[in-house]
């Protein structure tokens, strides 16, 4: 979990990372929650289809890529 | 310290050995003269010389120097103030001439507030000058007759210059050499920040006397009545520099809050007495914001009342 | 070294939206530093103004390079016959930089990416604070290695002002004040006697007031 990395604070510096790429989405129209961060070790499998079916749920929600749509328009 | 360098009426009180009694206006936000006159009017008796702020806090107001020749021509004494942040030196030495053309004879010369406190936050600060190199600029101005450049000054100013000091503010270290600094760039009196801490600037004084300051220039004590229990807690917790004594604090709201200006006035008034007996005083800088009115309470109950008529 | 930081990337936008092909020019030194316009800063703004106008429908064409310098001809000179592929360039390096490119292309428009804010030092990953003016006659003999030119508020040269309280400045209590820290230089270098000595006037000739400056080395110039 969240401070438990193998790697110390790769893991703080990847958050940071993740929440500068989601405020950059937002600023240019995209959303930011198309990208997130979850944090889990290699063995939590289950854990881990969760996460996948979690995210694709809110995907699903957020809907297609706006980028495409706009390039279909603007075509 | 004993013999009298300009016509100016403090100079004179001060060097004959009285008590000086000095109070300061803010002028208005506007250009009515009434407004400063007004506040003039009121402690004009009761005071030996009336500063004149300089955009207090960075704050837009009437001029300084209009408004100290405004109560010139009233026939009263001003003292300028005149801050470093909005002038160069070819813009200070001007309204110096400026003020001496109407025969101001008091200045304090002062840095002044950052202009991030008031209505001009996105201004520019000049800073040509320090507050230090001001007095110098006087000094020179008057003692030599020259300019900045060497020139000669047509009808040097006659200016007695002054300082301002805050005997709490500094580290421990450079309070006295600060003062000795203020000296030796020219300062002639100093009047310093409100005092609430006496023990603590009865100490600033001795220190200042050990090493012989108190007689080569003079200190008024700056003191400022305090309005409510409110004032003196906002005074300790918000305003940089200020020293106000719990006890002070706890004797305000001790009184109900109609009886807590009364409280403050005699506060004030006790403070005056007591500091009357400290060596090297030389008078005091009653600051009455916006309650001017009580100044002449003020010094009468400190037996500072009829102020002396110096000779001519 | 010159601190700078990112535009508002609307700012950015709003300059650029009307051209086809640009060519984003990060620069290695300061702004790489100071992680305002290095060579991953260009990677980060070009995706992002790619995305931002591919949803707007448009399919600009953003290139992106990052040059050693852009105050120096000869880095420029790298990208001499690439730059008529483009209708603009926008420009990550400093002030200096962006004229510079300007100078050199002077038929294609350059816009600056970065505001470029001060000279100073990384106190630490992601901090970097103010230390010279380049007031153009150094003082930090006088004071103790600390410049009250850069580091006072009113840059005052016989300080501290009345407003100094508890070592910090009265425009902030997160500012250090400067004759706070020259104080306690001195006393540690043994040279309180040195606060009692009135600084001069200072001569601003050599400063911004004096007007845009140069320096010559005759020495070196061919």
């Amino acid at each position: 979990m969240e401070g438990d990395c193998h790697y110390n604070s790769g893991n703080f510096r990847a958050r940071k990372r993740v929440e500068q790429a989601q405020e950059i989405l937002n600023t240019i129209g995209i959303s930011g929650e198309r990208a997130q961060m979850y944090n889990l070790s290699s063995s939590e499998g289950p854990l881990f289809a969760q996460i996948a079916r979690e995210m694709t749920e809110k995907i699903r929600k957020l809907g297609p890529n706006p980028i495409k749509t706009a390039l279909k328009k603007a075509a | 310290m004993s013999e009298v360098k300009t016509p100016s009426k403090l100079e004179k009180i001060l060097r004959a050995g009285h008590l000086a009694v000095t109070s300061e206006c803010g002028p208005p936000r506007g250009s009515d003269p009434e407004a400063i006159k007004k506040k003039a009017e009121m402690i004009k008796d009761h005071v030996d010389a009336i500063n004149i702020t300089d955009n207090q806090t960075s704050v837009t107001r009437m001029s300084s120097l209009a408004s100290c020749i405004h109560l010139r021509l009233m026939g009263m004494e001003p003292v300028l103030q005149m801050v470093t942040r909005d002038r160069n030196r070819i813009a200070l030495q001007s309204d110096i001439l400026g003020a001496a053309s109407f025969d101001i004879h008091n200045m304090l010369c002062l840095s002044g507030d950052h202009q991030s406190f008031g209505d001009c936050k996105q201004g520019q600060n000049v800073h040509d000058l320090d507050s230090m190199q001001l007095l110098q600029v006087v000094r020179k101005m008057r003692d030599q007759g020259k300019f900045i450049n060497g020139d000669e000054i047509k009808r040097p100013p006659r200016i007695f210059a002054g300082a301002a000091a805050n005997p709490f503010a500094d580290p421990f270290e450079i309070r006295v050499p600060r003062l000795a600094k203020k000296i030796a760039a020219g300062a002639e009196f100093i009047q310093t920040q409100c005092i609430y801490n006496l023990d603590k600037f009865e100490e600033w004084m001795r220190l200042a006397r050990e090493r012989g300051l108190t007689e080569k220039i003079f200190i008024l004590a700056g003191m400022t009545p305090m309005k409510s229990a409110g004032m003196a807690k906002y005074m300790k917790n918000r305003v940089p520099g200020m020293d106000v004594p719990d006890e002070v604090i706890k004797r305000l709201a001790g009184v109900p809050k109609e009886k807590q200006p009364d409280e403050g006035i005699k506060i004030c008034i006790e403070a005056i007495q007591r500091l009357k007996e400290v060596e090297g005083v030389k008078g005091f800088h009653i600051m009455a914001i916006e309650w001017e009115e009580k100044v002449p309470e003020i010094v009468e109950a400190t037996g500072l009342y009829p102020r002396p008529e110096p000779d001519a | 070294m010159i601190v700078a930081s990112k535009k508002p990337i609307e700012e950015v936008i709003e300059n650029i939206k009307d051209y086809d092909k640009i060519l984003l020019l990060g620069c290695n030194e300061c702004v790489t530093v100071c992680e305002a316009g290095g060579k991953k800063e260009v990677g980060i703004l070009a995706s992002t103004l790619r995305m931002y106008f591919l949803n707007q429908g448009k399919d600009m064409k953003i290139d992106e390079r990052t040059l050693e310098r852009q105050c120096d001809q000869e880095y420029l000179d790298e990208i001499r016959d690439m730059a008529d592929q483009y209708d603009a360039i926008l420009s990550l390096a400093c002030g200096v930089g962006v004229q510079f490119t300007a100078e050199q292309y002077f038929s294609l428009p350059v816009y600056p990416g970065v505001n470029t804010c001060f000279l100073g030092a990384t106190e630490e990953r992601g901090l970097w604070t103010e230390r010279c003016q380049a007031c153009g006659q150094c003082i930090l003999a006088y004071t103790g290695g600390i410049c009250p030119v850069s580091r006072c508020a009113k840059r005052i040269l016989n300080g501290p002002c009345g407003g100094s309280s508890d070592g910090k400045c009265e425009i902030s209590k997160e500012l250090a004040c400067a004759w706070q820290l020259i104080v306690e230089r001195l006393k540690a270098l043994d040279r309180l006697d040195d606060y009692e000595k009135l600084f001069p006037l200072k001569d601003w000739s050599s400063d911004r007031a004096g007007g845009p400056r140069k320096v010559i080395r005759e020495d070196v110039q061919q």
